[in-house]
């Protein structure tokens, strides 16, 4: 028998704890038939490999940013984006679903499966890990010495009591427990290492359910904002039910000689009910936390500091207007701002930076004022710094440039399952995979000749490293056996 | 020291090509010595085992010989990758990680690292004939490239991150080129194995015992990726096509660890999973040049 041989007589399957016999907790036949497809290693792995496939499509193909789907006109304009790349491929890769992997049914079904397939295999192996663990089968019968993957028979003239303590001793030093059982004329020794470490299996296994945990419960109740712009000197609303307020103090952007970026950085102060609560400058790699609630530095641009008066002079809004986007041919940005008691929509468009824009000069901005719903403009007017322009009845000055820094905020109460998850998984499969748990039997047995035999067996499926580690037992135990004789 | 790293570097390639060189004449020669032991048997110059194995055994001592040196020049090899490695890193002051050439290196060394490690355990020289062109390749790959170093952008400062991150990618990289030489030298036998080439049972155990000891490590890069991305991109995964690459690699060899222990699925097919996890690996590695994403890091635009 060969020793890296893991397909011995004892079949694939089989342990000798049979471990791995199926055992039924349901009533009837087809929850019967359904437990038995969810516990199938072959249905996890079909499931791990459709999912696989998925993530392949997801990973070559351009996805649709999520949430863009919900946005017609938007998301009829990403599709547009995609022509020159996959041509007419578009309607049909749109069609089947493979823009959008990741927000699917299938790669949602497929996760319920993979989920319901890893609860109900951890329940499944608990029992038998535990029985392992805890109670094993500490004695074997000759058969299984016969045909063990790996089994050695020493033979000794020491007594068999004395045989027995050299077992263990030699067991012992190579740190592994033993516990002997008299049976008649045998001793059986049972020896194991690492009995815990196959546990690993299940916490990684469990640790991925926790995973998927967070991302549910992130998704269910976090709340987050990839586009939280703040003009540099003001003070803006976090939303999101957070309570807070935003200041930004500064910002600054820095580059290396060569023109790459070296850094971004923005002075932070946070409010609640007026009140100082949190402040810090971030970075790129140095977020804001306050209370759950996270801020990264996630982007910058121009704003305009406006003000908007009504025809009695009070003033109706003060505020930058961050630049947010660009205009197609890059050459302008655009901002907006709502003025919500006069239903007014504004925009504010300036020239790009580094661009020479014909018809907005440099110290202007363009204020397009929109009706709330409306098509078409009711006014545009190009207004210079720090001269106020009359629209309809209000009055509109352009303060002054000023930068905004643009953050992400995210408060995802399911963040902690995730890392609590992925602590589990690395952990887990380190400890199973690092901490092989071994077992060997021992039968002592004393001879009518007054000679002592000690058969050694063990199984060792999946443990490929098992076999010059036995090898070298049977050594160490021959070479003490031999001392105790003398 | 920019200087030094590049001398090691070359010599590093070289050494790796010498190194590649002699196993494939020690593997040659053993095959020639087989092929004429067998003649001479059939022959009838000898009963079974007799002279025959005795004709192996004296002509296989040159090979021997040469395979002996394709070990030592392999180490320095891996010995001058190294250095190369740490002069870059005093050079440029962070991890040697940080755009396609310090990858390409790093990787080469991963791949001659776990390589080297295996040969150790196992003595099987006819993987490094698999993983010596991988690794040669990876070197090649980075004479093609700019090795300058750029500054740091700020999403990459976090040096601790930018470090652990990709030291221990390199790691999982390596073994699974181990796991994939031997799941190739696996492929390429008929049922029962055939000379020289090693037993089927070991190659098999070859690449378990690598993927053992990469899969965890690939799922700590993942693990670190998303620490990092929570960081520096405010979310701890974004479908990014090099994260989605990543799980997908991950999946695979989490499918052929389960597929060893399924009937039908182990030997043949596993094998197949693990030459489909190297390319899902090298995928992944090469990904971000043509699919863009968050991980632009290559300093090739």
């Amino acid at each position: 028998m060969s020793q890296l041989s893991r397909t011995g007589p004892l079949g694939p399957g089989a342990d000798v704890d049979g471990v791995e016999v199926a055992f039924s907790v349901w009533p009837s036949d087809a929850l019967d038939r359904l437990w038995r497809i969810f516990t199938s290693m072959r249905t996890a792995l079909v499931l791990m490999l459709t999912l696989a496939t998925l993530a392949l499509i997801g990973a070559v193909l351009i996805q649709a940013p999520a949430g863009l789907q919900s946005d017609a006109q938007a998301y009829a304009a990403w599709l547009d984006a995609l022509r020159p790349k996959y041509g007419g491929w578009v309607p049909i890769f749109d069609r089947i679903g493979l823009l959008s992997v990741f927000q699917s049914i299938w790669f949602k079904a497929i996760l319920v499966g993979l989920t319901t397939s890893i609860l109900a295999c951890s329940v499944n192996r608990f029992r038998g890990l535990w029985k392992t663990a805890v109670h094993p089968r500490t004695r074997m019968a000759g058969t299984f010495y016969d045909r063990a993957p790996h089994s050695y028979t020493l033979e000794t003239d020491v007594d068999h009591t004395t045989a027995v303590q050299v077992a263990r001793g030699v067991l012992g030093a190579s740190r592994f427990r033993t516990v002997a059982e008299a049976d008649g004329d045998i001793v059986h020794v049972y020896a194991d290492r690492f009995r815990w470490a196959p546990f690993g299996t299940l916490l990684a296994h469990v640790s991925l359910v926790s995973i998927l945990v967070g991302a549910l419960v992130g998704s269910a109740f976090g709340f987050r904002n990839n586009e939280l712009a703040v003009t540099v000197g003001t003070t803006v609303d976090v939303g999101g039910g957070t309570g807070l307020a935003l200041l930004a103090r500064s910002f600054s952007d820095s580059y290396y000689t060569n023109g790459a970026p070296s850094d971004y950085a923005s002075d932070l102060v946070l409010y609640r009910d007026g009140v100082e609560v949190a402040s810090k400058t971030i970075r790129v790699n140095e977020p804001l936390e306050y209370d759950g609630v996270t801020f990264y530095q996630s982007f910058f641009g121009p704003a305009a500091l406006m003000q908007v008066s009504d025809a009695e002079g009070a003033v109706v809004y003060e505020q930058g207007v961050p630049l947010l986007w660009a205009s197609d041919d890059e050459k302008r940005r655009i901002g907006q701002f709502a003025l919500v008691d006069a239903g007014l929509t504004v925009f504010v468009v300036g020239p790009a930076s580094g661009r020479v824009d014909p018809t907005i000069k440099a110290g202007q901005m363009q204020v397009e004022v929109y009706q709330r719903g409306a098509e078409r403009p009711s006014a545009i007017e190009i207004i210079s710094q720090g001269e106020p322009a009359t629209i309809g009845d209000l009055s509109f000055t352009f303060q002054r440039e000023q930068q905004f820094t643009g953050m992400i905020v995210a408060r995802d109460p399911g963040v902690i399952f995730v890392w609590f998850g992925s602590f589990l998984l690395v952990g887990g499969l380190f400890l199973v995979f690092m901490f092989p748990n071994r077992r060997i039997w021992a039968a002592v047995r004393e001879r009518p000749d007054g000679r002592s035999e000690v058969r050694l067996g063990a199984t060792a499926r999946h443990d490929a490293t098992f076999g010059p580690d036995f090898q070298k037992l049977v050594n160490d135990m021959r070479l003490a056996l031999g001392q105790a004789a003398n | 020291m920019f200087k030094m790293s590049e001398y090691s570097f070359v010599a590093g390639l070289l050494a790796v090509a010498l190194a590649l060189v002699c196993y494939g004449i020690a593997f040659a020669s053993v095959r020639v010595a087989r092929r004429r032991s067998v003649l001479a048997v059939a022959g009838g110059l000898g009963a079974e085992g007799g002279p025959g194995g005795a004709t192996v055994t004296v002509v296989s001592r040159g090979p021997g010989g040469i395979a002996t040196y394709g070990t030592l020049i392999a180490w320095l090899a891996l010995a001058f990758v190294t250095v190369s490695l740490m002069f870059r890193t005093i050079a440029v002051g962070h991890g040697p990680f940080a755009n396609m050439y310090e990858f390409s290196v790093a990787f080469a060394w991963g791949v001659l690292a776990m390589y080297l490690y295996f040969e150790h355990r196992y003595g099987q020289r006819v993987l490094g004939l698999i993983a010596l062109p991988v690794a040669l390749g990876l070197l090649f790959y980075a004479t093609t490239i700019p090795s300058t170093s750029e500054p740091l952008v700020p999403a990459l400062q976090n040096n601790l991150l930018l470090t652990t991150h990709v030291a221990v990618a390199i790691v999982a990289y390596g073994t699974f080129s181990v796991a994939f030489a031997a799941a190739l030298l696996y492929i390429v036998q008929p049922e029962g194995g055939r000379r020289p080439l090693p037993r089927p049972e070991v190659l098999d155990e070859i690449s378990y015992r690598a993927v053992v000891i990469g899969f965890p490590f690939l799922t700590l890069v993942i693990v670190l990726g998303a620490v990092w991305a929570q960081v520096a991109w405010g979310s701890y995964w974004s479908w990014d096509p090099k994260e989605t690459a990543s799980l997908f690699t991950w999946l695979l060899y989490g499918a052929y660890l389960h597929a060893r222990v399924v009937r039908g699925w182990r030997g043949k097919r596993a094998a197949w999973l693990l030459v489909a996890g190297f390319g899902a690996t090298l995928f992944t590695y090469f990904g971000n040049l043509f699919f863009g994403g968050l991980h632009s890091y290559s300093g090739l635009d």
